[in-house]
C-alpha cells in the first residue's frame, strides 16, 4: 500500500514546476508521442486547479487565459483521438505525474482552502502566486513538448532521407504525412506556449518587491472580444459544426488580420514601431487575409439555405466586429493613423492582435481537422460535384490514380440538387486551402515576433541539449525588464 | 419566444433571404477590393443581422424561396428594413425591434459608403 501523500500545496507546486523543467531534459524524440497524448490531461488538471482558486487580482474580465489554454488542450486531444499524429498509444509518465500533482493540489484547496499543510515562515511571509506557478508549469511543459516533437520530426526526416537514398521499401520509411502532422503539432504547442507566456509575463510578478510589479492595464473591449471569440470558435468546432460556422470563423479571422495590418501601419506611421517592421509584416498579413478569405468562400459553397451559424459563435463574432468598428473606423472607412493613435494604445492593441494571430494557428489546425474528418459534412450536389471534379483533376495531374473515372454525383442528386456527403477530393481542396492559412499565419506570426504578445522580459540560460534535437534553454520568470521580449528560443 | 403568426414568420424568412443576398454581394465587393477593405465590417454586420433574423424564426420555418432580385446591397438592406417595419407593430418582441434598428444602422452604413 503506497504511503499517503503528505505534501503541502506549496510543495506540490514546487515539485510540479521542477517536473515541468525536467520535461526539457526528457524532451527526446522517443518521448514526444506520449507527451502529446498526455497533454490534455495536464491542461485539464491545471484548469481545474485554476478554477478552484479565486480569480487572480487584475485578471482580464471576460478573457480567462486558462480557458483559452483549456480549449487548445482539448482540441489537441480531439485531433489525437481522431487518429492524427501521434494517434493512439501510451501516455507519458512524467507529464501524467505533473497532472496528478496539480489534481492533488486542487483536492487540498477544495478540502482545506489555501492554508493546507503546516504553516511555514516562507508561506506566511510571501503568499504564493499559485496562478503564476500553474501558468509557468504549463509554459515550460509546452516548451518541453515542442522540443521533443521537434526532435521527433528531425529523426523522421533523417530516416526518410536515408530510406529514400537506400531505396528502402515504402512501408519501412516514415511518411511525409506523418512529418507534416508532427510539424503541425509543433506549431500548436508553440502557440500554446506563447498564450501561456502572454498571461505569465503580462501579470505582476509574484515578488514582494513592489518595484518589480508591472502595471496591468484593464482589458480593452477588443481584447475581451477577441478572447471570447477564440474560445467560442474552439467550442463550436468541437460540437458538430455546420459549414456556416466555418465560414464565419474564417471571415472573422480575415477581418482581424486586416485590422492588424491597419493598426501596424498606424503604429509605424506614428513612430510607435520600426517602419521596417511594418514593411516586413504587411505582405505576410495580406497573404494571410487572402488565405482566410479563400477558405471562407470555399466553405461558403457547402452552405445551403437551411445552414445556420451557431448563435453563440455569431454573438462573439458580432462583438469582435463591433469592437473593431468602434476602435478603428470612421464613417468613411478605416480611421487614419493619427485618429487611431488618439483613440487606442497602439502598442498594446498590436500585442493583443498579435496574440490573437498566435491563437488562430490552432483554430486553423482544428478547421483543417474538421475538413479532413468531420463525418457530417454535406453540400449541395451541383456545386460540390463540380468542385470535387476540379480537385480530382488536379490530384490526377499530380499522380493520384484513385480518382480516375470516378463519378462524384448521380444524375438524380444533380437534378434535385440534393445535399450529399462531401466527396474526398472536395475535402482535399478544403485541406489544401487550410494549409495555406496555416502557412501564411505562421509567416505573419514570425514576421511579427518583435511585437511579442507577452512583452516577455526574461533571462535565458544555457541548458542541456536534447539528443538529435534543438538546443534547449531553461526558462526563468523574468528578472530584467530591460531585456527585449522573446519567447523560448529553439 | 412567443408564438408568431404565419405572416410574420413568412416575412421574417423573406428578411433573412434578403439579408443573406445583401451579405453575399458585399462579401464579393470586399473580396474584390482586396485584403485591406473595410467593407468586411459591413458584410459581417449584415451576416449578424441575417443570423438574428434566423434566430427569431421557429426552427422548422422554411427558409427556401426565391432569390431576392437586385444587386445593390444598400437597396436590399432598405427592402429588409421596410419588411421589418411592416411586422414591427406595437407589442412586437424586443428582439424583433432590435433587429430593425440593426438593419437601419446597416442601411445608413451602406449608404454613407463606410467601408468602401
Amino acid at each position: 500500500m503506497p504511503a499517503p501523500d503528505r505534501r503541502t500545496i506549496g510543495e506540490l507546486l514546487a515539485d510540479t514546476d521542477a517536473l515541468a523543467r525536467e520535461t526539457l531534459l526528457s524532451a527526446t524524440s522517443e518521448n514526444a508521442p506520449a507527451m502529446v497524448r498526455s497533454w490534455n490531461q495536464l491542461v485539464a488538471s491545471a484548469a481545474h486547479l485554476w478554477a478552484a482558486l479565486s480569480s487572480p487580482p487584475d485578471e482580464m474580465s471576460g478573457s480567462d487565459p486558462m480557458e483559452r489554454l483549456r480549449v487548445v488542450g482539448e482540441a489537441i486531444a480531439r485531433s489525437v483521438r481522431a487518429g492524427h499524429w501521434p494517434g493512439h498509444g501510451p501516455t507519458d509518465d512524467h507529464v501524467t505525474e505533473i497532472a496528478d500533482n496539480l489534481s492533488r493540489a486542487r483536492h487540498l484547496i477544495e478540502r482545506h482552502g489555501l492554508a493546507s499543510g503546516p504553516a511555514t515562515a516562507d508561506r506566511l511571509a510571501d503568499p504564493p502566486d499559485i496562478h503564476g506557478q500553474v501558468m509557468h508549469t504549463l509554459y515550460v511543459a509546452a516548451h518541453g513538448t515542442a522540443v521533443a516533437v521537434g526532435a521527433y520530426v528531425g529523426e523522421l526526416q533523417y530516416r526518410l532521407e536515408v530510406g529514400t537514398r537506400r531505396r528502402q521499401p515504402m512501408a519501412e520509411r516514415p511518411t511525409t504525412l506523418e512529418i507534416t502532422e508532427a510539424h503541425g503539432m509543433i506549431d500548436r504547442f508553440s502557440g500554446f506556449e506563447q498564450l501561456a507566456a502572454a498571461r505569465l509575463f503580462g501579470q505582476p510578478l509574484p515578488s514582494a518587491d513592489p518595484g518589480q510589479r508591472r502595471a496591468v492595464a484593464h482589458a480593452t473591449r477588443l481584447e475581451t472580444a477577441l478572447g471570447a471569440c477564440e474560445v467560442q470558435a474552439h467550442r463550436t468546432l468541437a460540437a458538430n459544426p455546420d459549414a456556416a460556422d466555418l465560414v464565419r470563423i474564417a471571415r472573422v479571422q480575415a477581418l482581424i488580420t486586416t485590422t492588424t495590418s491597419i493598426i501596424t501601419e498606424a503604429a509605424a506611421t506614428t513612430g510607435h514601431i520600426d517602419p521596417d517592421l511594418f514593411q516586413r509584416l504587411a505582405p505576410t498579413l495580406e497573404a494571410n487575409q487572402v488565405a482566410w478569405s479563400s477558405l471562407a468562400k470555399r466553405w461558403g459553397e457547402l452552405t445551403s439555405p437551411a445552414s445556420r451559424t451557431d448563435p453563440a459563435l455569431a454573438a462573439t463574432a458580432s462583438e469582435v466586429r463591433a469592437a473593431i468598428a468602434a476602435a478603428a473606423t470612421t464613417q468613411k472607412g478605416w480611421a487614419t493613423p493619427d485618429q487611431l493613435a488618439s483613440r487606442v494604445d497602439l502598442a498594446k492593441t498590436l500585442k493583443t492582435l498579435h496574440l490573437s494571430m498566435v491563437a488562430s494557428v490552432d483554430i486553423a489546425h482544428v478547421a483543417r481537422d474538421t475538413a479532413a474528418d468531420h463525418p457530417g459534412l454535406t453540400a449541395p450536389a451541383r456545386i460540390i460535384g463540380m468542385r470535387a471534379q476540379g480537385e480530382a483533376e488536379i490530384a490526377i495531374e499530380q499522380g493520384e490514380t484513385r480518382y480516375e473515372g470516378v463519378m462524384w454525383t448521380t444524375p438524380r442528386q444533380i437534378s434535385a440538387n440534393e445535399l450529399i456527403p462531401l466527396p474526398e477530393p472536395a475535402r482535399r481542396g478544403l485541406i489544401n486551402l487550410n494549409d495555406d492559412v496555416i502557412a501564411t499565419t505562421k509567416q505573419s506570426v514570425a514576421a511579427a515576433a518583435q511585437l511579442d504578445p507577452s512583452g516577455v522580459t526574461r533571462s535565458v540560460r544555457s541548458g542541456p541539449e536534447v539528443r538529435r534535437g534543438r538546443s534547449v534553454e531553461t526558462l526563468q520568470i523574468p528578472r530584467r525588464p530591460d531585456l527585449g521580449p522573446r519567447g523560448p528560443r529553439r | 419566444m412567443e408564438q408568431m403568426d404565419a405572416e410574420v414568420v413568412e416575412t421574417l424568412a423573406g428578411v433573412a433571404r434578403v439579408l443573406r443576398r445583401a451579405a453575399e454581394l458585399v462579401w464579393t465587393q470586399a473580396d474584390a477590393a482586396g485584403p485591406g477593405s473595410s467593407r468586411q465590417l459591413l458584410a459581417l454586420g449584415i451576416d449578424s443581422a441575417a443570423d438574428e433574423a434566423l434566430g427569431l424564426l421557429p426552427r422548422r420555418a422554411r427558409l427556401g424561396g426565391p432569390t431576392p432580385v437586385g444587386d445593390n446591397p444598400a437597396d436590399l438592406l432598405a427592402s429588409a428594413e421596410q419588411l421589418l417595419r411592416r411586422i414591427c407593430v406595437l407589442g412586437a418582441p424586443s428582439r424583433l425591434l432590435g433587429l430593425r434598428s440593426l438593419v437601419a444602422e446597416l442601411v445608413w452604413e451602406a449608404n454613407t459608403g463606410a467601408g468602401t
